[in-house]
């Protein structure tokens, strides 16, 4: 899809999604949440390709990670999506799966797709606070 | 006066491996046995006393006293797993294995003694008298350690002491423990296995007995046939626990041999464990990789007892979804009265993957093997 062919769809008004908030709406029949972190906007589909749960109902989180066992230290503050079936874990900023480290793949998962653990990143989408309006563009 | 062989024993120099054997078991004929190698307090100790038992219970077993039936030709009260004759004969010699790896049937006993002191006395006399009365007069025989595991400390000292020996090979633990073999009190074990390159073979023994808990996760089975078939469990949560709490991020060269686990369960272990990481990975974030990657890297099977899938085809798809041509190794359990020939076990096996099972794994997986 080239940017050319985009299309704003307004969300709300920029003061109604402050930061470490989401909104979640329908565009062209498609569920898309659109997440404010910290100032930045970012929207994706709102479907988890593992058992097509709705991915942007679920927990906000941070990214956790180690250096080594038995230590837990926290990077990323709500830049990642917990799907709430199973809790697989989402970059929110990019859609990319944290579950699967080197298969991350950068097309769309396809609709109805036989296996969907192959499908490891959500669609994203260009969000911009367009003359005060939150703008999805598809 | 160190009472290990000064020399090294020579090393089978076979020019093609044919099979490896990677788990036997021999035994002490007398506690007499041991006295040449034990303090003179230790041995008045064992000579009051007697060996430790593995259980205050009655044990039942399988075959006739848990061993073959047709190897107790020198009368029913000679332990067949007592004859180094036998040994050759049967196994060595007439099975053509060029390697055996002794894990001592005496084992568990020692490290199911709460007197830490004792059981590693009784460790370091059980190793050396295989040493010179096993491996020095059969080179094809490898030892897998004996430790005092119930003591970290204790075992790393036996570990040092003898790790650098040509034929030991590995470190042995048994399966019923107070604790799960992840847990960070016995990170010095796995450290030492590292420093000799070492593998470290666990094998089934000890559930409930002493301290440690039921031998099956539902409680204590009224018969022995329920103990046998659901052995599994206790692979599965020590498995569960080296994978969770890192123990192959902390000790990258570590290999762990499960011997006597079965292999079928395997791959839907192996789903589940990927499956259970994906969804809860950021509670253990050590845990880089998906854990059936540490499995393949550092996981390894025994062929004994070998499941017979019905329907047959169905091997085929245990053996792909455990990468068994990189996970798998052959064992017969000789003298045990479920012992598995490698002629029969080399049968079953895929054509591709023979080599791999039969000695190539377990060369891989025991590097001092070769050496």
């Amino acid at each position: 899809m080239t940017g050319a062919a985009r299309k704003p769809y307004p969300v709300c008004p920029v003061a109604e999604l402050p930061a470490g908030q989401r909104r979640i709406v329908t565009i062209e029949g498609k569920s898309i949440g659109v997440f404010n972190v910290d100032g930045r906007y970012f929207a994706l589909r709102n479907r988890c390709p593992h058992r097509g749960a709705p991915l942007c109902e679920g927990q906000v989180v941070d990214f956790v990670t180690a250096t080594k066992p038995y230590t837990w230290e926290t990077q990323r503050p709500g830049e990642v999506i917990r799907c709430p079936w199973h809790s697989w874990e989402f970059d929110l900023t990019t859609g990319r799966s944290l579950c699967f480290p080197d298969t991350i793949r950068t097309t769309s998962y396809p609709a109805g797709a036989s296996s969907a653990v192959e499908s490891e990143k959500i669609d994203t989408y260009m969000v911009t606070d367009l003359q005060g309006m939150v703008v999805v563009w598809l | 006066m160190s009472r290990i062989p000064e020399s090294s024993p020579p090393v089978a120099t076979t020019v093609r491996w044919r099979a490896v054997d990677t788990d036997v078991h021999h035994q002490l004929r007398d506690i007499s046995d041991l006295r040449p190698y034990l303090s003179r307090y230790d041995w008045q100790r064992l000579d009051e006393y007697g060996m430790p038992r593995n259980s205050n219970l009655y044990q039942a077993n399988g075959g006739f006293r848990g061993a073959r039936a047709d190897c107790f030709g020198a009368g029913n009260n000679v332990d067949p797993r007592t004859r180094l004759d036998l040994f050759q004969e049967k196994l060595l010699d007439g099975c053509g294995i060029d390697a055996a790896i002794l894990q001592g049937e005496y084992t568990p006993a020692v490290m199911a003694l709460a007197d830490i002191d004792f059981a590693a006395s009784l460790c370091r006399a059980l190793n050396d008298w295989t040493l010179a009365e096993w491996v020095g007069r059969d080179s094809r025989f490898r030892l897998a350690l004996t430790i005092p595991i119930q003591d970290p400390a204790l075992a790393v000292k036996e570990i040092h002491r003898l790790g650098g020996h040509p034929a030991v090979v590995a470190v042995y633990a048994v399966c019923g423990s107070p604790r799960l073999y992840g847990q960070r009190y016995y990170d010095p074990v796995y450290a030492a296995c590292s420093d000799h390159g070492l593998a470290f073979a666990l094998h089934f023994s000890n559930e409930g007995i002493g301290m440690n808990p039921a031998p099956t996760a539902g409680g204590h089975p009224s018969y022995y046939a329920e103990t046998y078939l659901l052995r599994p469990q206790f692979y599965q949560a020590h498995l569960s626990s080296l994978l969770f709490e890192g123990t192959f991020e902390k000790f990258p060269q570590l290999k762990v041999a499960l011997l006597e686990s079965g292999f079928g369960w395997v791959p839907a272990f192996r789903w589940r464990a990927d499956a259970t990481w994906k969804s809860l990975r950021a509670q253990t974030p050590w845990v880089k990789r998906p854990p059936s990657e540490y499995i393949r890297k550092h996981v390894r099977f025994a062929t004994q007892p070998f499941e017979d899938p019905e329907p047959a085809a169905a091997l085929a798809s245990v053996l792909d979804g455990m990468n068994a041509d990189e996970t798998l190794m052959f064992s017969s359990d000789f003298p045990h009265w479920d012992f598995d020939p490698p002629d029969a076990i080399a049968r079953r096996l895929p054509a591709g993957i023979r080599d791999r099972v039969m000695f190539e794994t377990a060369l891989e997986t025991y590097p001092k093997l070769s050496r």
